[in-house]
This record gives C-alpha cells, structure tokens and sequence, in this order.
C-alpha cells in the first residue's frame, strides 16, 4: 500500500526527472515556507518543495556557517554537489533571517533565477494589503519569466483546485491517524507526506485516493498504545519514525511546517488574490515564523494536543531554528501547567546515529506511562 | 582605547538615562529594538529602553556568562541571539548594572535589523502581558523602493495613532517635527565624527566608536545626544587638527564589520595597537549615522525621509549594495585590508559573509579575513583561535605608504 510512496522518496531526482519529462514544465525548487506552490503551477512550473535532506555537508560549509540550521544548508547542498541540475529556479519565502540571507547568496552564486515573496507581518491591515499586492506582482511576473506561461484567472483556478484536493486528501489521512492511532505506521505516514514534495499534484491526489480507499477497510491494532504529538519545522529525518514504529508509540498529530501547518490549509481563494494569499499565510495554523496575534500559537497548540488526546507533546528541534527555539520555554511551561508532559529533542538532518534519539524517546514514553 | 575627555561626559549621560529609566513615575517606559523610529516615542515624552545596549554593557562589563546561563537554565536555547539571552538573563536574575531594566509599559520592535527580534519581543510581551507594536520594515532585496517605503510610511501614522490611544492624549505633531531635528542634528555629528577617522592616522579608532555608541543609540531625538557629540565631534577634530593618532604608529587601517566581540574590547585594543593597526570604520557605528539622516531640507514628505532611512539599514541592504559599500568604504577610508566578524547571535549580518568576503576582496585587491566569535557570548569564542587568524590576516597586508 505504501510501497508507491517509499519508491519516490527513495528515487527523488528519478522522479522529478520523470515528471518534468512528461510535464515539460520547468522545475521551481520552492523553499521553506509556505510559498503558494498554486502560483508556480498556475504560470507552467513544476513546483518540487526542498525541506532539507540527510546529505553530509561538505560544500556548504564555505557559504553558510555551523550555525545555521541544517535544512537551509542541506538545500544548498543539493545545488552546491549538482544534484538539484534539474531546478530551473527557487522561490523563497521571508521565513527567517537565514533563509532571507540565503537567497542573496543563491543570487550571487548561481545564474538560476530566485523570487522572494516577501511576508508582510504588519498589523496595520491596509498597509498589508497593498505590500502584498506589489509583491505578488513581482513573484508572478518573475515565475512568468521563468516559464514563459502566462498565469491567468483560469489556471490559477486551477491549480488552486488541483492543491487545495492536495491538502483536503492529506487532510484525510490526519483524520484518519487521529481516529485510528497505530493503523498507520509512523514511517509510513510521513513518507507518504514527503512524497508529495516532489510529485506533481495530480499524479500525487491519485496515489493518495487509492491509499485512502485502502486504509478505510482497515483496522487499527487492539490496545491502546502511548499516544503522541509532534511540533517543530520539519518531520526528518525519516529515520526516526522506525524508532517509534519499534518502541510502538503511535503519533497521533503533529504541528510542523511541512506538516499540518501546511496541510491545514484550506483552497486557496484566487477571486481576490490578495485576500487569497494573506488567508493562505496566516490561516488557519500559526506558525513560529509567522507574527500572528490574532491567532496565538500558545493556547492554539495547548488546545490541539488536548483535543488530539495525545499523552504528551514531543518538540521536535532542528538546530539553530531561533524562530522555534524562542517559542519553547513558554510553550514548556504551558505544557507543564496544564499537566501535559513535554520535552524536545535536538535534531540536525544530517545526522546518522539515531540511538541517543531513541534513549530521548524511550525515556519520554517511559514518563509518559508513568 | 583611545583616552578622551568626552568618554567621562558620555559615562555621566548613560548613568543619568539609567537612573531615569528607574525612577521615572511620570513617562511611560517602552522598550524598543535599536533600528526602531524612537522619534515617535520622545515625541510623546517616552522614555525608550533598549535591551540590546543593556547587553552589550552586560557583556562590555564581564557579566554577561552569568546571565546567558540563567537564561540557558529557564530553557532558553543556546543557539538564541545572546543579546536575548543576556536580556532574558537580566530580566529573570535583575542582573547587570542597573540591577535589571525597568518593566515596560509596551514594546516597540522593527525588524530592520532582524526578524529575529520579532521572537525575542514576543516572549517580552508575554512575560509582562503589555502591547507590542512592530514596524515591519522588508528587507531591501532590489533596493529601496516607493512601494517598501509606502508600506513603512503606513506603519508610521498606524503607530502615531497606537501611541494617541495607549497614553490618551493626541500625537504631538509639533514635538515631532522637533525630535526629528534633534535627531538629525546628533546623527550628523556622529556621522561627522566617524569620518574624522579618513584622516591619517586616525584620531579615534572603531573600539571607541562602539564606546561611544551608547548616547546615539539611546538618546537620539534628545538636545543632550546633540550636545555630547557636538563636543566628541569637537574633541576629536582637534586631534585630527594636531595629528593625534589613535595608535601612537598606524601602520595599518581597517574595517571592522558586524557587532563588536563586546566581551574582548580591552584585549582585542591592545592586540591591534601593539600591531600597529587602527580599526578605521565599522559598518556597524556608520548605521547610526545614517539612521536618522531625515533631509529636512526637501520639499517633500517628511515621512518619506524617515522610512527611507530607517529601512537602508546595513544588515536590511541586499549583498549587491552591502558589497558596493564595503568596496566605497574601504576606497575612501584609505584601508589596507578588512574584518569580518562572523557573529553567531547575529545572522541577518553573518549569513553569507563568506561570499561577502570573497567578493569584496575580489574587487578591491584588498585582504579580508573571517573570525568566528560572538557579540556577547565568551564560551563561543577563542582568544588563540582568533588571534592566530588575526595575526596571519596583519602580517597578509601591505602597510600604508608613509
């Protein structure tokens, strides 16, 4: 059932290759967060999302210091060692101070074409609005360029149609993880999320009606097992979702970027584009990247693991994420007030011996049964 | 560090801002970020606090460890900016020496100088369950643009409305416009001050430009900020007059970019000094003079001016313009070669200093060197380590032709 999902995450570059063949569409490496993938299908690209990998690193290290995080220097692997040949271009996001940096230093050393969507955090409403328009302007007519394609109202429609089934079947799978933990082993949920990084849209939704089709005549195994909920940036590497799978923990929900903070997204609204893309940035999950105090991320994550049933929360740290580490006393201790058991461990995605990481999770299920 | 008769005057000012800021009953406290437009504030008889220049003293002053680790022991992450470490550590021990910084009435936060800020004002406004206003200041990808500079514009008569509402009485306009020149007015004398240092040998060197530093920083928008550096700028203009060099032989002149390593300033003197090498300019003091360089004199819309200096920020500039300044500054400060503090609490300014490096070097045929360091934080920091680097990047350059 899942075979089709390993296959990809096991043979990427095969795969994007495969499909810009097919799709004669230019590959936009699109990274970390939350850029509209809709916008890049919309004008002709072949959106393929880079949230880090395990490479180890050697050539990035004479553009970005030790202490930048692990995604924006795996990314930059991956061009660095000719393995991201196929990418026409990168879209970026204002994520964070090392990824607003790392695009300049995508422009200074390579000739691909970079676009920023820059995100406008005001509170002052008008303002924000008519920022974004000049920079959806911008990014639209940069990926244009790119492509050659015009985007116009009917493909954004579209692609707005072909993403948003994207996130309502992913959607489905979450639903179905919370109403039946341990019916979906852990490596294989998150595989089947990864894979959607790099398939097309369509070919993706049809891999995932099938696997839907298959799982609703399953059922879970008896017994109830510790239950968990995960939050951070990224939910690499892979790896570690054996350990849980070993010490048969279930995770019944998560709070990561590449996760439900994207998944949760509702269609995007393309009738009005500007109002589209400000709901599509800061709806409906807050993100530690993204000022929001309209929707706080404290009580909102507090309430989520309350209703997720989850016997405790697990912060799943990739090094160096000031944006998320800034977050975690406070959410700590939150946690701790309302008598949720919490604790965080420390990630770096190239990282190749997991056994302090299952000493780390054993001891958390270990408080979490006592 | 150059002795100067100014430096006792400076001490006295920032000791009386302390104490204000500690007793005051009557003006309401904020805390503002470094780049914030403070002129808003002192034009409502605000007093502003800046927690960073709380903790570069915290750190100038050898107690900045003490409260990284009660900060670090409340769950705080040694990969935060140690700035909000050092911050969070005084707020939590009521450490450094003021005994900690009063408590705000509301924040005031622009991310020109990083996003980062954002978070670490977050976390305040939690803690102390006051307001928190942010000017959202883009960074400067392409260039200053009319649409960046509209969007700050709106964000500006967004927080005049915010400040009428918190302190129930109407923006002071007129106070404003006031400020602004007084702001103005400091902002070129220390810029004027810093361009003394084009002269050979140079009056003053980079290590008391970050000492004196403090009153730009804090007191901007006050007669007392102007006052002080039409004196510094007095002082220093008759050393340039009678041809005092700030190291008594300058064999060599560079550029220092990013924060000081606040912790290493007596060491990092002595060891440039005896090596005949005068830090010249920093990126880092030139900001301020340039933060609020308001041209008062155009027809045009104050506002206008305002956003455009507080967006052209050194570290909110694309590295095309960053590279093209270091190139200018390196030209016209006669340099033989320039420092780059790869600066683990600061990333929007370390973050592709490597390339920076290359590529300025490229251009001007002059040598750079990177060191690895911190602003605040001495466990990330080797005095061998950098001093070995320092030492071959020294002995690398040609000296100044006498």
């Amino acid at each position: 059932m899942f075979q089709p999902f390993h296959e990809i995450i096991n043979n990427v570059s095969r795969t994007i290759l495969k499909y810009e063949k097919e799709l004669g569409r230019p590959v936009i490496g699109v990274m970390p967060a939350y850029f509209p993938l809709e916008l890049i299908y919309a004008a002709g690209g072949y959106p393929v999302q880079l949230w880090g990998n395990n490479l180890p690193l050697e050539k990035s290290d004479a553009y970005l210091q030790s202490y930048c995080c692990s995604v924006a220097r795996s990314v930059l692997e991956l061009e660095l060692k000719g393995i991201a040949k196929m990418v026409q271009a990168y879209a970026f996001t204002s994520l964070c101070d090392t990824l607003i940096n790392l695009r300049e230093i995508y422009r200074r050393l390579f000739t691909k074409p970079t676009l920023a969507l820059s995100i406008p955090i005001t509170q002052t409403q008008t303002a924000r609005q008519a920022y974004l328009k000049t920079v959806l302007k911008s990014v639209t007519t940069g990926l244009e360029k790119i492509t050659g394609q015009p985007l116009t109202g009917k493909s954004l429609a579209e692609a707005a149609d072909l993403y948003g089934s994207t996130r309502s079947l992913q959607r489905k799978l979450y639903a179905l993880r919370r109403q039946k933990p341990g019916l979906i082993k852990n490596h294989d949920f998150y595989t089947v999320l990864k894979a959607g990084f790099f398939l097309p849209a369509d070919a993706y939704n049809r891999m995932l009606e099938t696997l839907l089709d298959e799982l609703a005549a399953l059922s879970p195994p008896q017994g109830r097992r510790p239950q968990v909920f995960i939050s951070g940036m990224v939910f690499d590497p892979l790896e570690n979702y054996k350990i849980f799978d070993d010490l048969k923990i279930d995770i019944v929900d998560d709070d990561l970027a590449n996760g439900w903070r994207t998944v949760s997204k509702e269609s995007l609204r393309v009738e009005n584009l500007v109002e589209g893309i400000t709901q599509y940035l800061f709806n409906p999950a807050p993100c530690c990247c993204i000022y929001n105090p309209d929707n706080d991320r404290h009580p909102y994550l507090l309430n989520r693991v309350k209703q997720s049933g989850a016997d405790g929360i697990l912060f799943w740290y990739i090094k160096f994420c000031e944006p998320d580490a800034f977050d975690r006393p406070q959410l700590m201790n939150r946690f701790k007030e309302a008598g949720i058991p919490a604790a965080f461990i420390d990630m770096e995605l190239s990282m190749s011996n997991f056994e302090a990481i299952k000493t780390r999770i054993n001891a958390f299920c270990e408080i979490l049964a006592g | 560090m150059t002795q100067l008769a100014s430096h006792k005057k400076m001490k006295t000012l920032m000791t009386n801002y302390y104490i204000e800021a500690k007793t005051t009953r009557e003006k309401p406290i904020a805390w503002v970020t470094s780049g914030a437009p403070v002129e808003f504030l002192y034009a409502m008889d605000v007093l502003p606090i800046y927690p960073e220049n709380y903790a570069a003293m915290c750190a100038a002053g050898h107690q900045s460890l003490e409260l990284l680790e009660a900060a670090e022991a409340a769950g705080f992450s040694q990969d935060l900016c140690a700035y909000a470490r050092t911050d969070f550590g005084v707020d939590i021990t009521r450490g450094g020496p003021a005994n900690g910084l009063p408590p705000p009435h509301f924040l005031l936060c622009s991310t020109n100088i990083c996003k980062t800020v954002i978070k670490w004002y977050e976390v305040v406004a939690r803690k102390y369950d006051v307001p928190l206003f942010i000017v959202d200041t883009p960074f400067l990808h392409d260039g200053l643009t009319r649409d960046v500079k509209d969007y700050t514009i709106s964000q500006f008569k967004d927080l005049e409305r915010f400040l009428a509402k918190f302190l129930n009485r109407p923006f002071d306009h007129n106070r404003f416009i006031d400020v602004l020149s007084l702001s103005r007015q400091a902002s070129v004398y220390w810029r004027q001050i810093l361009y003394l240092c084009k002269s050979i040998p140079a009056p003053i060197n980079s290590l008391d430009s970050f000492i004196h530093l403090g009153p730009i920083v804090t007191l901007r928008g006050t007669q007392a900020c102007v006052d002080y550096y039409k004196s510094l700028h007095e002082e220093v203009t008759e050393r340039v007059r009678q041809k005092i060099g700030s190291v008594p032989e300058e064999k060599y002149r560079v550029l220092w970019d990013n924060l000081p390593v606040w912790f290493k300033m007596s060491r990092l003197g002595n060891f440039f000094e005896q090596r005949k090498c005068t830090l010249v300019v920093t990126t880092y003091a030139n900001s301020w003079g340039g933060l609020s360089d308001f041209e008062e004199d155009r027809a045009g819309d104050i506002y206008q001016a305002i956003a455009a200096s507080y967006l052209n920020v050194y570290i909110n500039l694309g590295f095309e313009e960053r590279i093209k300044y270091l190139a200018r500054l390196i030209e016209e400060f006669s340099l033989t070669g320039f420092i780059m503090h790869s600066n683990r609490s600061c990333k929007p300014y370390s973050v592709g200093m490597y390339r920076l490096r290359e590529e300025v070097s490229k251009l001007t045929g002059k040598p750079g060197v990177v060191i690895e360091a911190d602003q605040n934080d001495p466990r990330a920091y080797s005095d061998a380590q950098a001093e070995t680097r320092l030492e071959a990047f020294i002995e690398s350059m040609r000296p100044i032709s006498s």
